[in-house]
């Protein structure tokens, strides 16, 4: 049952949790939205998403500097369910669908902005608040 | 979503999952019943069900120096529809199903002794 136990375990993250809620809400992710979105570094949202990687919740598919991730969940594979049941939890939850809010913001802003700069402009944007307050 | 990693983090541990898996199995089990079919210590089948406790899974009952556990899921819940699906997954494999055939033995094996004070398993 070892492996059973890590099936759940991948779940019992809140990061985790968060960035599957995420990917399971769009099609594709560069690791700069997941950093952009929860506030997190980007070794924090690389490490995590490698943890899924190798789990087999998620695929990669490199584009220039950034990574790129997405779902792998077979229909009807008992991933499948647990990811059914996880949004089942989550999608009632306000704290879930901020989540959601910020992401199509953020995938919003992306459209007109690379990635790179993007975050650049974010980062200065959550230190410039760290300063104020 | 704190509380949600948590559920998840319940069962994200192989002791834990099967002892949920033999409370499945058995409305009530003693804390020796668990220790005697998981082949575990004492304390570390206590302090697997107290944290099971605190999260909520289970309610528990004391009789003479035993306390009796039972699974406490309310219907449609999600912690209901995790255990569904725990149980899905685990129908199928030879290990559960060893543990439920050695949980049957064990249990038969204490009704036999019943003259005996209820759980003289240790």
């Amino acid at each position: 049952m070892r492996a059973e136990a890590r099936f759940f375990k991948s779940l019992a993250d809140e990061t985790w949790l968060k960035i599957l809620w995420l990917l399971s809400g769009t099609e594709e992710l560069c690791v700069c939205d997941v950093i952009d979105v929860l506030g997190i570094t980007q070794s924090k949202a690389s490490r995590h998403l490698r943890y899924l990687y190798h789990l087999g919740w998620v695929m990669d598919r490199r584009d220039g500097l950034w990574m790129n991730y997405r779902l792998t969940v077979t229909p009807g594979s008992p991933r499948e369910k647990l990811l059914k049941l996880l949004t089942e939890m989550l999608a009632p939850q306000p704290e879930a669908q901020a989540l959601r809010g910020q992401l199509a913001r953020c995938l919003e802003a992306k459209r007109n902005t690379e990635c790179a700069k993007r975050l650049k402009s974010s980062q200065k944007r959550s230190l410039q608040e760290l300063l104020e307050t | 979503m704190k509380n949600e990693a948590q559920l998840f983090k319940s069962l994200a541990d192989e002791t834990r999952l099967r002892i949920l898996w033999l409370l499945m199995v058995k409305e009530e089990l003693c804390v020796c019943d668990i220790m005697g079919v998981l082949r575990i210590t004492q304390s570390k089948a206590s302090r697997h069900l107290r944290y099971l406790y605190h999260l909520g899974w289970v309610t528990d009952r004391r009789e003479g120096v035993w306390m009796n556990y039972r699974l406490s899921i309310t219907p449609g819940s999600p912690e209901d529809k995790q255990l569904k699906l725990l149980a899905d997954i685990l129908h199928s494999q030879p290990e559960a199903q060893a543990l439920r055939n050695r949980l049957e033995q064990w249990l038969a094996a204490k009704g036999q002794s019943q003259d005996a004070a209820a759980c003289q398993c240790s």
